[in-house]
């Protein structure tokens, strides 16, 4: 089992997330953040610290963010780790509301 | 008999329980355990005692456990210690549980990845978040080396003088790993780390800043991205820099040091009922689907389950009762208190006229 980053995330980046994560789990993209799910160990922490509510444990995430579960084991393959917070992304604040962003990702 | 391999292994070890994990709730298992007259035996695949209360939270703070209105965790695990201390339970570290297995006579087969073989008239499985498990370097083709030229500890004195060793990681088991083999002689050096950033305690930090202005440890910025050999020999690690350079990092050892992770591991194999990846147990018992076998603590699942210490401490003391049941079935097990019977005061070996906290052994 392991928690999700949603779409939501895409964009906005707050990082808060990584600053709690016991096992240093988050892997940083240009302009998304995502799960290891080889690291993470569920506990949760995490969930709160979103300004945005992206994180969910795998089980809770809805049916169109399914493929989102995938999303963040392949990204975090290829990405750094990061276990510090850092400012959010500058237009973050703009599109934190919005849905539908997947294809804003880049990888 | 004299040839069948099992007369090889050690011979099995009889317990009462067979506590798998020790992290806090399963200390506090033992001490339960223990006012009831149950013996423990306590197997946990990291090193050393404690659980993620060390390996994840030693210097940070708890602040809700009751009458305790601050700790770290190192310091909750070394006041369990101290707390159970009266009852000597064994400690099987650095080991894993692998086989849990119903015998003919009502107990349980343990068998742990080091051989270790137990018989258990009972089985607390508080293995919280999983089995913590080496990180490891995602670099394909890398583990062929494990135990060879790859370790993921330190591999000692003799195994690292005249050699050139590579070390990647950042905290206390890399700072320490390359003091040591600066110590030993080893031919070079060489810590691999994303940032110049290390944490370990003061004293250590000052020795490995001494060694790196001698010029004794080498530190690269970088990320390790793959590797490099030649036949059955591993050459080099090939790393990205933090100026965005490839290079290869010549090798004789490759030490892995990143810490732990957890893993399920082999609990989800033996046959009990889980739910989200978690053991499903009553809360009258905490007994698993398997009669004899209880679980606590971050391990399992029941309405309303939080995953705190302080509940853990709470289903410890429930499933102890449940176990002392098992282990002494023509026994009734009437409540007790610490503070006023004669029994529970020799079983901790405390004089009530001159109260005191017990004697270490």
């Amino acid at each position: 089992m392991t928690h999700v980053v949603l779409e939501s995330c895409i964009r906005c980046k707050y990082t808060d997330c990584v600053d709690v994560c016991p096992v240093d789990c988050f892997r940083e993209g240009p302009n998304f953040l995502t799960i290891d799910p080889d690291e993470c160990i569920d506990c949760a922490v995490c969930i709160p610290e979103c300004p945005v509510n992206a994180i969910v444990p795998e089980e809770d995430v809805p049916g169109d963010q399914q493929h989102m579960t995938k999303l963040n084991a392949e990204l975090a393959k290829g990405w750094p780790s990061i276990t510090r917070r850092k400012a959010p992304l500058p237009d973050a604040e703009e599109w934190k509301d919005r849905t539908g962003k997947l294809d804003q990702l880049i990888r | 008999m004299a040839d069948s391999p099992a007369a090889a292994l050690p011979v099995p070890i009889e317990t009462d329980a067979l506590i798998v994990g020790a992290g806090p709730v399963a200390l506090f298992a033992v001490f339960e355990l223990g006012l009831l007259e149950v013996g423990a035996q306590v197997v946990d695949s990291l090193p050393f005692v404690g659980g993620q209360c060390i390996e994840l939270y030693a210097d940070k703070p708890i602040y809700d456990i009751p009458a305790l209105p601050f700790a770290t965790g190192a310091e909750l695990i070394e006041r369990l210690q101290r707390q159970i201390a009266p009852f000597a339970a064994g400690f099987h570290l650095g080991q894993q549980v692998n086989e849990v297995a119903l015998r003919e006579d009502g107990r349980f087969d343990v068998a742990t990845d080091a051989g270790q073989r137990f018989v258990a008239k009972a089985v607390v499985i508080a293995a919280g978040v999983g089995s913590f498990q080496p990180r490891r370097l995602k670099i394909e083709g890398l583990d062929a080396w494990r135990e060879r030229q790859l370790f993921h500890r330190d591999p000692g004195p003799e195994a690292t003088a005249g050699r050139r060793v590579v070390i990647v990681g950042n905290g206390e088991a890399a700072v320490t790993a390359a003091l040591d083999a600066v110590e030993a002689g080893a031919a070079s050096v060489t810590v691999v780390h994303r940032r110049d950033d290390f944490d370990a305690p003061t004293p250590l930090l000052l020795r490995f800043q001494s060694a790196r202005t001698n010029g004794r440890i080498e530190i690269v910025t970088a990320q390790p991205s793959g590797l490099q050999s030649e036949g059955e020999v591993l050459k080099g690690l090939v790393v990205d820099g933090s100026d965005d350079r490839t290079r290869t990092l010549a090798l004789d050892l490759l030490l892995v040091l990143l810490g732990w992770s957890p893993k399920l591991g082999p609990i989800a194999q033996w046959g009990l009922a889980l739910a989200r990846k978690q053991l499903i147990v009553d809360t009258e018992r905490f007994e698993t689907s398997t009669r004899g076998i209880h679980a606590i603590g971050d391990a399992v699942t029941y309405p309303g389950k939080q995953k705190l210490i302080v509940s853990g401490f709470h289903e410890a003391t429930l499933a102890a009762y449940a176990v002392a049941e098992r282990v002494h079935p023509d026994r009734a097990q009437p409540l007790l208190y610490t503070t006023t019977s004669p029994k529970l005061h020799k079983l901790l070996g405390v004089d009530p006229a001159n109260p005191s906290p017990p004697a270490l052994p």
